[in-house]
Order: C-alpha cells, then structure tokens, then sequence
C-alpha cells in the first residue's frame, strides 16, 4: 500500500487535467485521483518579503532541514523590496550613542497600543518588540548596512528609535537576506504561484503549485505539486493591490485611490487559507495615506517633499482656485477633504500643493522630486494657473489672503497652526496630490507563536504558520511607521522556532 | 559563448541598419531580437524548453549573456548612478531577466513601476 503522505486522494476534478488547472479551486482529501508529489521541502515558505527571507534563514539556521521559498513574482523581495527602510528599534547602538537611554520595548508597545485604538494585540506587540534586537542583529549578520548615527522619531512614536537602511529602502535588507540564503543553501523560487493547500483533514500536508506563471495571467505556467513535510509559512504579505477584495472589506475606500504597494500585494494565499479554514480578522482595516502623488509609481517622493509642502506652503483646489483643508490635519481628515476634489463625472481633480522655490532649492526632496517630474518649478501664480487648469484669479485671490494670514500668524478658513507657514512669493515647487492604500492591518489570526488558527476549532492548523503582514489582528486600528519591518523580521525569527518545537512535541 | 556573442554583436552593429537587441520580425507572427537571430535557425527550443507553448526561465539567458551583476549597463544613460538595473537596490541578484527583459515584444523594466521617468520600453 501506497503511504498515503505520498499519495494522497484528490477530487475529481481537480485531477481533469487542464480545464481544472486553469481554476484554482479547493483540494478536498475526498473522492478519486492521487497526488503525485513532483517535489518535496521540509519547510515550505510562501513570498519572499521581509517575513520570508527572515523565515527562511532562520529556519535553515535551526536545522529544521530543506527550505523552499515560492515568490510568484519575477523579482525576490515582495513589497519590502521598495519599501522604505524605516525600522524601530528600541535599545538599538544609535540611539543608545545619542544618549536615548529611556526606551525600551515595552516604551514601543505603548506607542502601538495607543495607535492600535483598542483593537492591537498587545500580547503579540510585546513578542515583537521583545525580540527587536534579534532582528536589528539579524540584519548586521547578513550585511545590511543602517545610516551611520541615523536615527530618529517618526509619527506616533514617543522616542527616537527608527533607523533608515543606507539607501533608504527596504531593498538593502531583503537583497543581505536572500544572498545570505542562497549561500546557506535555501532554494528561492521566482514565478511560483500558490493554486491551492493539499489538506489531510486538520493538517496541511503540501501545496499545489503554477510553476513558470507570470504575473496576473493564471493560465500561464504548469501545476505541480509540492510536498511540505514539517512545515508551510504563509509570509505572501497584504492585499492593498486587490481591488475587488478592498471594495469587498471596505466600501468606503475609494476606486480611485492609487497604492504605495508592489504590483503582487493581492493576497490569493490569504484567501486560500481562508478557504481552508483559517480565520481572517480585521480585513476592514486598511491604512490609506493622503500624502500619495498621482504622478508617480509606489510611495514614491511624494510624502518627503509633502513635509515640505504641509508646513511652508498651501493645497489649493484646481477647481475653484482655493484653500480647502487644515494641511497640517491629520491623515484621515486629509485625505477626506482631498479626496472630495472631484469634477463633475467624479473623477478626481487632483488639488495641487505648492511652496517657495528657492529657499529649498538644494534640499534633495526637492532635487529628485523635479528630476523625476513627479514636481515642477514654476515661476508665477499665472504660470501655476495655466498648466494646472485653475481658475487664475481665484488663485491669486487665495494666495494674497493666505500670505496675509501668514503674516497674522492665525489662520481663520482651517485653524491651520501657522507658525512654520511662509509667505508665498514664487517662483514655486508644485506637485499634485491624491491619497494612496498603503498597508493591511487585517489578515490571517494567528497564535502568539505565529500558528495559524482554524475559526472552527479556534485551535491552530497543524504544520500551517503565518507571519507578517498576511496575518491580522496585530496592530489593531492603525500601523505605526517603521514596525512592519520590525514585525516581519521578528516573526521569521519566532516562526522557526516555533516550528522546531512543534516537531520536538510532535516525536 | 561570449566571444562568439561579441563577434555576433560587433558584426550586426557594424551593418549599421538594425541595432543589436531590436525588435525584428522573425517568421510568421512572431517578432525577435535581432541579435538572437541565430538562435532561431533551430527553432523554440533554445529558449522554451520542449515546446514554444512552454514559458522560457532565465536560464537561456544566463547561459549566453552571464548573470545579472557581471552583464555591463551603459552608466552614461542611467538617470542617477545608483539606478543601475543590473545591480538594483531593491532586487539585486534576486531579479529575473524577464523582470524587465522580453524577447518577443517590448516592455518596461520592472523599476518603471516606480520610476516612470527613469527607464523606457525596450
């Protein structure tokens, strides 16, 4: 008799050959047909983001055996490869040199707590910020290289904490972390799409696989099958780029707005997890930031520049020439107030953000932003009105008035707080404006060990694992910057522990 | 391998007419480099393994050209120093050639997603 780990009985028709590999659809151990494993790995790992690098390494490194990692996409990295390389470290060797000797994890939590509004998992932001350090050690060991005496206090946090990666993205990490795989002898796979779990009752037992698929096209590449013998680690990241799924969980989140996500955020795996019984919490929570430009790919210049813009210069409609928000408001109230700027078939009428010239001239937010076309110079308000369409003399009207409330110092239209405001005198640096989805609060339940929870049973999934930000329930309400990373490098470092103990338990 | 491709290359660019790695039409309704004409004397199979219906890996590629970080990029057409595709900040090694490359039609690398200006369909 076949050992049934080997051959294991499918639906019919999943076994139909091509039209049923053309429909990824659910496994069921249920009816005829066999699998026919084409490969097997001891641990399995699903997306090549922070969360799976740091997975992977760390299992390797725990001697759990052969591990595999499957990117669908064409490049290693997932979203952190273009993310920004912002990563909170409490306790970390710049800060403690700066003379920050007041901070700790516990310090971060509260942070998150009061962020998360309620709806954090304070438990598993303590796990994080407990292991911060092993992740910050994790990076120098595989090479990464921080900005030297670089660190500082990002939004909603307390203390000085972030560091920034040399180049300013997460690329610096994710590239240290796969050469350092490759060499350890981890197999990384491109083009790897993830059809369906092979399940054996509560148990995933491997993974149906689109070898050689290229990115959006399902019927490209071939089904094979993968046999995970300890372990599968879902690391495949959020689903900010998925339209349908962000106007399924959340109708208010308008059709219009861009994302700072890498094209692959579409989180099948999470839903394919869901279809097996993986319990999804706070899908709804997606966070959305109004400081994204319509002229540029990913997250782009836009925010650097805005920090610019918010405080030394004014956001004026293009449709009636004026001033129509707070720009120093928070994000949310920003972005509705943006976000209202419509013409008249409701497609957006991207307000314009525009501050002095020449005083920043030097500044390098300033330089890529022009060299990259994302912002232009201009050197009159009647030049501002005509390549951007607003009505000239309502602007003029509207600068005069604004520079007049510089001067007072009190600004009665939005209550703005004026005392980083300047007066207006071009020539200007102009961009234009509109909000993007940024990051998934929601996503798979996980125990504090990072098993993922079947909401049947509540009880986990044997042998299935999830980690970072394709698990949910973390942060709560809203993510704090410069801690995905920190959560996905920790939770790779956690998982394969984990794991390690599930196989000691289970001898 | 590579000095049979320089020899191919020198050759073409000397011809004057088609730059190396343009589109050309092949046979049919298929559209190739010109470089690669050579290789489609014997068919699909250089590329597509098996069959043309099967999609191409890497591995063509490297095998002629080398891998990502030893394959120079003109520095003087880079839009700034470290946009290097070749030794991409966000990729690296971990980036296939057909992030950015195509053989039958034209594409916009990979970085384009971001950087609009920076890279052009070739």
């Amino acid at each position: 008799m076949q050992d049934r780990r080997n051959f294991l009985k499918l639906t019919a028709g999943a076994a139909v050959g091509s039209l049923a590999a053309t429909l990824p659809g659910t496994v069921q151990a249920k009816t005829c047909g066999e699998i026919h494993w084409d490969e097997n790995a001891d641990v399995i790992i699903v997306g090549s983001g922070f969360a799976g690098l740091s997975a992977a390494l760390n299992a390797k490194r725990q001697n759990l055996g052969s591990v595999l990692v499957l990117e669908k996409m064409l490049v290693i990295g997932g979203n952190s490869a273009v993310n920004g390389g912002w990563l909170a470290i409490p306790k970390n060797p710049i800060q403690l040199a700066q003379g920050i000797n007041d901070d700790s994890p516990e310090e971060l939590v509260k942070d998150q707590i009061k962020s998360g509004r309620g709806m954090q998992n304070d438990a598993a932001l303590r796990v994080i910020a407990n292991r911060a350090l092993d992740a910050y050690h994790l990076c120098i060991n595989t090479g990464v290289k921080f900005r030297e005496g670089f660190n500082i206090q990002v939004g909603g946090h307390n203390k000085a904490r972030a560091m920034r990666t040399q180049h300013g993205t997460g690329g610096d990490i994710t590239t240290k972390l796969y050469e350092a795989g490759v060499k350890e002898g981890i197999d990384y796979r491109l083009q790897h799409y993830i059809e369906d779990f092979i399940m054996d009752g509560q148990k995933i037992i491997g993974v149906k696989v689109r070898k050689n698929y290229r990115f959006p096209d399902l019927t490209t590449g071939s089904t094979i099958f993968i046999k995970a013998n300890k372990a599968v680690v879902l690391a495949n990241g959020g689903f900010a780029r998925n339209m349908a799924l962000r106007a399924a969980v959340d109708p208010s989140l308008d059709p219009t707005l861009d994302c700072t996500n890498a094209l692959g955020a579409t989180g099948e795996v999470t839903l394919t997890a869901m279809a097996h019984g993986a319990l999804p919490v706070h899908m709804n929570l997606i966070q959305t930031g109004h400081w994204g430009s319509p002229d540029e790919g990913g997250f782009g210049w836009s925010n650097a520049l805005l920090s610019i813009g918010w405080h030394r210069g004014v956001a004026i409609s293009v449709l009636n020439g004026k001033r129509f928000m707070d720009e120093r408001a928070d994000r949310k109230t920003c972005s509705e107030a943006i976000m209202k700027n419509r013409y008249a078939d409701n497609s957006p009428a991207y307000p314009v953000v525009f501050f002095n010239h020449d005083k920043y001239a030097k500044d390098d937010r300033v330089v890529r932003a022009l060299r990259d076309k994302m912002a232009w110079k201009v050197d009159s308000l009647d030049e501002l009105a005509a390549k951007f369409n607003i009505p000239a003399a309502e602007l003029k009207r509207s600068v005069a008035e604004f520079n007049q409330h510089v001067k007072n110092r009190k600004d009665p239209l939005f209550n703005r707080k004026m005392d980083t405001a300047e007066v207006l005198t071009g020539p200007f640096v102009v961009s234009r404006i509109w909000p993007k989805v940024h990051y998934c609060m929601g996503g798979l339940k996980t125990d504090l060990d990072a098993r993922a929870i079947d909401g049947r049973s509540m009880a986990p999934i044997q042998n299935l694992y999830a980690i970072g930000e394709a698990t949910g329930g973390i942060h709560g309400e809203a993510r704090l910057s410069s801690t995905s990373c920190l959560e996905c490098l920790t939770m790779g470092i956690v998982v394969a522990e984990t794991i390690k103990a599930d196989i000691q338990g289970a001898v | 391998m590579n000095k049979l491709l320089l020899s191919i290359l020198l050759s073409i660019s000397v011809s004057g007419t088609v730059m190396a790695g343009d589109l050309i039409h092949i046979k049919g309704n298929t559209q190739g480099r010109s470089n690669h004409e050579f290789i489609y004397q014997d068919g699909c199979q250089t590329c597509h393994q098996g069959s043309g219906k099967k999609n191409a890996t890497d591995k063509a590629c490297v095998e002629c050209h080398g891998d990502i970080n030893s394959i120079p990029v003109d520095e003087s057409k880079l839009a700034i120093p470290a946009a290097n595709p070749h030794k991409s900040l966000h990729f690296n090694k971990g980036a296939s050639c057909l992030a950015c490359h195509a053989e039958h039609k034209k594409q916009a690398p990979v970085c384009a997603e971001c950087h609009r200006t920076w890279f052009k369909e070739m």
